[in-house]
């Protein structure tokens, strides 16, 4: 028995204007600092039904701590909202789930967000997600990343019920995605159909996300470097990355994401790059475990990128989009990653990745892995 | 009772069987028993990568194995893990024998049989409800390679069927 889990997804031109059509009374849009200097939040007020109220809750910082639940929740509370609405990239969607589970069950904190307990959430409002990236897949998922405070540390929160209820693809809402951010989201929504078809929980739903997901990506994502403001490519890519959401919400990640939150967390690396760098090394060390998945995957990516192995094939379609290709690209000094290399071993070790990556490792493996990485091979 | 018992093709609990076959080269166990807590725990702390993964991991743990239609009484398996070994291992059909543990992980017989052959995930048992888990989520979420190797163990102690 397994499942197959999904928000309802509104996507293409005018996907925000959905939001009218729903029975929104009293909406807290939770956002982050940067969108809140932009028009964003007022279109999103614009496009709610005729009389609905609303908060902006617009102080989410990027990979947001556990520390700052605690201040959002306050005001949330105060203003009792019947929908949640997440405007922004994985930060805010992430932050809007543990917002809406607290403020749904006031007598949890966020470690009670498990997939094992029933939360029974959905008694006094409901959630939407309006991704403004197109890569964390947030939208698409179960899942919620926090940071902890003092300690090199993300927490991997997750709980069927915090999935939104809608997602809203509306491709003018990512047009003007800076360039690093268009990269790195796009990195990581590779990652997610990647690892998700590898995942040793698998399923034929999860494939077939990860198979369209990984097409629309490397089909597109040149079109969306080359004119960023195109709403064609913009749109494949969006729907694309929210495929790879859904592919891995469905099945898993696995070491890409599990040596990446251990090194972002670590040298304060954006995720996407994190793991957009070392998505071709866990290929390469994956391979033998999984030939005939990835070569299948292989055959996906465009004749202008694809070698004779999926890992080269990435490393062609990631070295376009500008992806570092090593940790020393990505800025990080040697003898930081050298000091460091028992810790982020450890960390990486921690991760649920670790059980569903198609190949087995210890923490060894792991530390090769980083040791490649570094310098490439 | 006791013709209940004649009638039922899987193999029953009793105290009493301990299910070692003094001719055989490869020491067998029946599911739940004293014998197969003491050799699983044997091949838990031969396990190198149980060793690697669970080297932070300190506290016990009791595998509740819960009777079903093919076994008449509740079993309990304690495990003190700490630090990548299991230090003492302890069967009963009496929970209250047994120490207080800082986790449980609980299911019928039939599905424990199925987990021993890889026929379930033990997280994904967890997720669809063939498994329950007590215990706090936080620290065990980290040990989660830990927990596969513990029930990659399971396949590894010659198991009568
Ligand atoms: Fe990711």
């Amino acid at each position: 028995m397994w499942f197959f889990r999904s928000p309802q997804v509104v996507f293409g031109d005018e996907a925000l204007s959905y939001l009218s059509s729903l029975p929104i009374r009293r909406a807290a849009i939770i956002t982050d600092r940067y969108l809140l200097g932009t028009e964003l939040p007022e279109r999103v007020r614009g496009a709610l039904p005729e009389g609905a109220e609303s908060l902006v809750v617009g102080d989410v910082s990027a990979e947001p701590p556990l520390s700052e639940m605690t201040a959002h929740l306050e005001k949330v509370r105060g203003f009792s909202p019947d929908w949640f609405v997440a405007v922004g990239g994985g930060s805010s969607i992430d932050t809007a789930k543990i917002l809406f589970a607290l403020h749904e069950r006031p007598d949890l904190t966020v470690y009670d967000i498990t997939p094992l307990v029933q939360l029974g959430l959905r008694t006094k409002s409901r959630l939407i997600a309006v991704p403004t990236t197109s890569g964390t897949g947030s939208e698409c998922t179960w899942a919620a990343v926090l940071s902890e405070e003092n300690e090199k540390r993300k927490h991997e929160l997750a709980s069927p019920e915090i999935l939104p209820d809608y997602a809203i693809l509306d491709p003018s809402l990512v047009v003007s995605l800076p360039p690093e951010q268009t990269r790195n989201t796009a990195a990581d929504a590779i990652a997610h159909a990647v690892e998700a078809y590898g995942s040793t929980w698998h399923n034929p739903f999860s494939d077939a996300m990860a198979e369209k997901a990984l097409e629309l990506i490397s089909e597109n994502i040149e079109g969306v470097i080359r004119d960023p403001r195109g709403l064609g490519p913009r749109g494949q890519v969006h729907i694309g990355a929210s495929m790879a959401g859904l592919s891995f919400s469905n099945s898993q990640i696995g070491l890409v994401h599990a040596l990446g939150h251990s090194l972002g967390a670590t040298f304060k690396l954006p995720h996407g790059k994190a793991v957009g760098l070392l998505l071709p090394y866990v290929v390469d060390f994956n391979y033998d475990a999984c030939p005939e998945r990835y070569d299948r995957l292989n055959m996906l990516i465009p004749p202008k990128y694809r070698g004779r192995r999926l890992s080269g094939s990435l490393r062609s379609l990631l070295g376009m989009m500008g992806v570092a290709r090593t940790v020393r690209d990505a800025g990080v000094e040697e003898p930081a990653y050298a000091s460091s290399m028992d810790a982020l071993v450890t960390l990486a070790s921690e991760s649920t990745g670790m059980v569903t990556n198609p190949k087995d490792s210890g923490s060894e493996d792991l530390r090769n892995i980083f040791i490649k990485a570094f310098d490439g091979d | 009772m006791a013709g209940a018992r004649t009638a039922r093709v899987r193999p029953r609990l009793s105290p009493f069987m301990i299910g070692v076959r003094s001719d055989a080269l490869v020491k067998m166990a029946r599911f739940p028993s004293e014998e197969w807590t003491k050799l699983y725990a044997e091949k838990l702390n031969a396990n190198k990568s149980y060793e690697d993964a669970g080297k932070n991991w300190e506290g016990a743990i009791t595998f509740v194995v819960q009777k079903d239609s093919a076994l008449d009484k509740d079993a309990f398996i304690y495990l003190d893990l700490y630090h990548g070994k299991c230090r003492d291992a302890k069967f009963s059909l009496t929970e209250s024998d047994l120490p207080t543990p800082e986790y449980k992980y609980a299911g019928p017989y039939g599905n424990w049989r199925k987990l021993i052959n890889k026929e379930i995930d033990p997280i994904q048992g967890l997720l669809t409800g063939k498994f329950k888990l007590q215990g706090s989520m936080m620290k065990i979420m980290r040990f989660t390679k830990a927990a596969k190797e513990m029930v990659n163990t399971t396949a590894s102690v010659q198991t009568e069927s």
